[in-house]
C-alpha cells in the first residue's frame, strides 16, 4: 500500500478503539469506568479530553500509559498495543499528571537524569538531552535547586521535562494545570503548543475549559465512560457560543439551559 | 521565569537515532541502579539516619548491660568492667553465649527491623508520594522499582547491621573478635538478602498494609515454620542462618541432641546456595505480581 507523506503525518499516534475498563469495587460490585470509548490523536495534534469527575478520563489515560489493563477494546501508542507490547508503548509515551510526584530532595536535573536512566539512556546522550530540556523548557534558573523549594508551576515544568526526557512522540497529560496559577498554567499550555508544532501528539484532559478552548484541534467529551460528543472546535463549540456551553449541552445537564 | 516564546526548540536526537535504546539487560541494570541510588538518597534523611544510629548502638547497649549486670552480680557494683568480664565468663557468658546473643540481636532483630523500614514501603511510598505512575510508565519501571528498592534495602540494612556487629563484639569483650565479626557479617548479608526478598511479597501484594503483613510473615514463616522440624522449615531463611551459625562457629558436635533437629547438617555452601535460590524465587514471584498489579486512581493516597 502506498502511503502519502500527508497520510503518514496524520497517522494516529494515540489510538483508542472501543475501550472498556471495569473495576471490581470494594463491595464486590462492578464499576464500568470506561464503556466503549474510541478516539485518535495524530502527530502534531492536540486533543482535549473533557468530562466531569468520574467520567472515565483518568482511567482512559492510565490505560494508554499501561498503568491499567483494558477489559476489552484496544489502545495503541505509536502503533504499539498497550496489552501486547506495553514496553514499546511506554518507550513512546510521556505522561504528566496533576500530582507532579517530583522528589523534594532531588534537583530538576537529578530528576530528569534518574528517569532517563530508567529508560536505559547512555550517560552522554542523557547529559545532552537534559541540558537541551533545561534550555528548551526554561528551567535554567531553578534546575539545580531541590524540587521541594520550587513553586507549583516550576514543579509541573519539571514534571513535563521528566515526561519528555526520552523524547516520546506521544504525550498524555492528566489535568496538568490543576495546581497551577494563571501564569503557570499559561506558560505550561504555551509549551504544549510548541510541542504540538514540533510534531508531538498530545492528549490533554482538564476541567479548566477556558484554558484550552482555543488551543485544541479537537475535543472529545465523555460522560459515564462513553463519548457523548467529539469534533473540531467549530463542530463542538459552533452552535453554543462557548466551549463551556457546548460541554454542558453534550452532558445534557441543567446548566446547559 | 523565562518567557516560553523565547525558548529554544525542544531538542530532538542529533542524528535522528532513537534516544532510548531497545530494552536490554544493560538498560534493566541501569534502571535498577538508578532506583537503588534514588532510594539510598531517600534513606539519608535525618529520621532514617537516626534509626540507623539506633540500630548500630542497640546491640552494643544490650551487651554492655549484660556485662554490667554480670559485674554487679559478681562484686556488688557495676564499676569494674574487667572484673565483670571474668564474672561474666563464670556465669556462662562465654564466647558461645556471646555469639548466640549477638546472632539473635543482629542478623535476626536488627536485620528484620531494618528491612521492615526499608523494604516494606517499596510500593506504598510511591503510591503515597504520587511517583508510582511516573515510575510505572517507564519500560522496566516496575521491575526496576522493586529490585532497585531491594538492592538499596539490602545495602542499607547490611551496613547498619555490620557496624552494629563490630561495635557489639568489641563491647562484649569476646576474645579474638575478628572471626566472630566475620561470621556475623556473613549472616547479616544472607539475612538481608533472604528476608528482603521475603518482605517483597507483602510489599507488592498488600502495599498499604505491608508493615503489618511483613511482621505476620516474619512471625509465621521465619519464627514458627522455621522451628518446625519438618520439610516446611527447609524453605525458611532462619533454618539456613542457624545452620550456618552452628557450622561457622564449629559447634556441630557441641549442639545438644534435642536441639539438632533445629539445624540442618548440610555443608555451608549448600546453606548459602539455598538462601540465594530462595531469594531469587521470592523476588521473581514478587516481580511477576507487581507487573500484573493495577492500582485504580482511587487507590492512590
Amino acid at each position: 500500500m502506498i502511503v502519502s507523506e500527508d497520510q503518514e503525518a496524520r497517522r494516529p499516534m494515540i489510538e483508542v478503539v472501543d475501550l472498556v475498563k471495569h473495576y471490581r469495587a470494594g463491595d464486590g460490585s462492578v464499576v464500568r469506568a470506561v464503556d466503549g470509548i474510541s478516539l485518535e490523536v495524530a502527530a502534531g495534534e492536540t486533543v482535549g479530553l473533557l468530562g466531569a469527575n468520574g467520567a472515565g478520563k483518568t482511567t482512559t489515560l492510565r490505560v494508554l500509559a499501561t498503568l491499567l489493563r483494558p477489559t476489552a477494546g484496544t489502545a495503541r501508542v505509536a502503533g504499539c498495543d498497550v496489552r501486547d507490547d506495553p514496553i514499546g508503548a511506554r518507550r513512546r509515551l510521556g505522561y504528566v499528571s496533576a500530582t507532579t510526584g517530583v522528589a523534594d530532595r532531588l534537583t530538576a536535573r537529578e530528576i530528569m537524569q534518574s528517569y532517563g536512566r530508567l529508560h536505559g539512556m547512555a550517560d552522554d546522550v542523557l547529559a545532552d538531552r537534559v541540558a537541551g530540556l533545561v534550555s528548551a523548557l526554561g528551567l535554567e534558573s531553578f534546575a539545580d535547586r531541590p524540587a521541594g523549594r520550587l513553586s507549583s508551576g516550576q514543579r509541573q515544568r519539571v514534571s513535563l521535562a521528566r515526561a519528555l526526557v526520552h523524547d516520546p512522540p506521544a504525550l498524555v497529560l492528566d489535568e496538568p494545570t490543576t495546581a497551577l496559577d494563571v501564569v503557570g498554567a499559561r506558560d505550561l499550555l504555551r509549551l504544549l503548543d510548541r510541542l504540538r508544532t514540533e510534531g508531538h501528539a498530545i492528549l490533554l484532559s482538564t476541567h479548566r475549559l477556558h484554558e484550552i478552548e482555543h488551543r485544541c484541534d479537537r475535543f472529545v467529551i465523555i460522560d459515564g465512560g462513553r463519548v457523548v460528543a467529539q469534533g473540531t472546535p467549530a463542530e463542538i463549540v459552533g452552535p453554543h457560543g462557548s466551549l463551556e456551553a457546548a460541554f454542558f449541552a453534550a452532558l445534557g445537564t441543567e446548566a446547559a439551559r | 521565569m523565562t518567557h516560553p516564546e523565547r525558548l529554544a526548540p525542544v531538542p530532538a536526537p542529533a542524528d535522528s537515532a532513537p534516544v532510548v535504546p531497545e530494552h536490554s539487560r544493560h538498560a534493566l541494570a541501569a534502571s535498577i541502579l538508578a532506583v537503588a541510588e534514588f532510594q539510598l538518597a531517600r534513606l539519608r534523611s535525618p529520621l532514617r539516619l537516626l534509626m540507623a544510629g539506633m540500630g548500630v548502638i542497640f546491640p552494643a547497649a544490650v551487651m554492655l548491660a549484660v556485662r554490667w549486670a554480670a559485674a554487679a552480680i559478681g562484686n556488688g557494683s557495676g564499676e569494674n568492667l574487667d572484673a565483670g568480664r571474668e564474672i561474666t565468663a563464670a556465669i556462662g557468658m562465654d564466647r558461645a553465649m556471646a555469639a548466640t546473643m549477638l546472632y539473635a540481636l543482629i542478623p535476626e532483630a536488627v536485620c528484620m527491623l531494618g528491612l521492615l523500614v526499608t523494604m516494606c514501603p517499596a510500593v506504598a511510598d510511591e503510591l503515597e508520594r504520587g511517583t508510582w505512575i511516573h515510575v510505572a510508565v517507564r519500560p522496566a519501571g516496575r521491575m526496576a522499582l522493586l529490585l532497585g528498592t531491594y538492592l538499596a534495602a539490602v545495602l542499607w540494612t547490611s551496613c547498619v547491621a555490620i557496624l552494629a556487629a563490630i561495635l557489639a563484639v568489641l563491647v562484649s569483650g569476646v576474645p579474638d573478635p575478628l572471626p566472630l565479626i566475620g561470621v556475623l557479617s556473613g549472616l547479616v548479608i544472607l539475612s538481608a538478602l533472604g528476608r528482603g526478598a521475603l518482605f517483597a511479597l507483602p510489599a507488592v501484594i498488600l502495599p498499604k498494609r505491608a508493615l503489618v503483613a511483613s511482621v505476620a510473615v516474619a512471625l509465621v514463616v521465619e519464627y514458627m515454620a522455621g522451628f518446625i522440624p519438618a520439610v516446611i522449615n527447609q524453605a525458611t531463611v532462619s533454618l539456613r542462618l542457624r545452620s550456618l551459625l552452628v557450622a561457622w562457629m564449629g559447634w556441630r558436635y557441641k549442639v545438644p541432641a534435642d536441639m539438632r533437629m533445629l539445624v540442618d547438617p548440610q555443608p555451608p555452601w549448600l546453606q548459602v546456595t539455598a538462601v540465594l535460590a530462595l531469594s531469587a524465587v521470592l523476588l521473581a514471584v514478587a516481580t511477576a505480581i507487581l507487573e500484573y498489579r493495577q492500582f485504580p486512581p482511587s487507590e492512590e493516597i
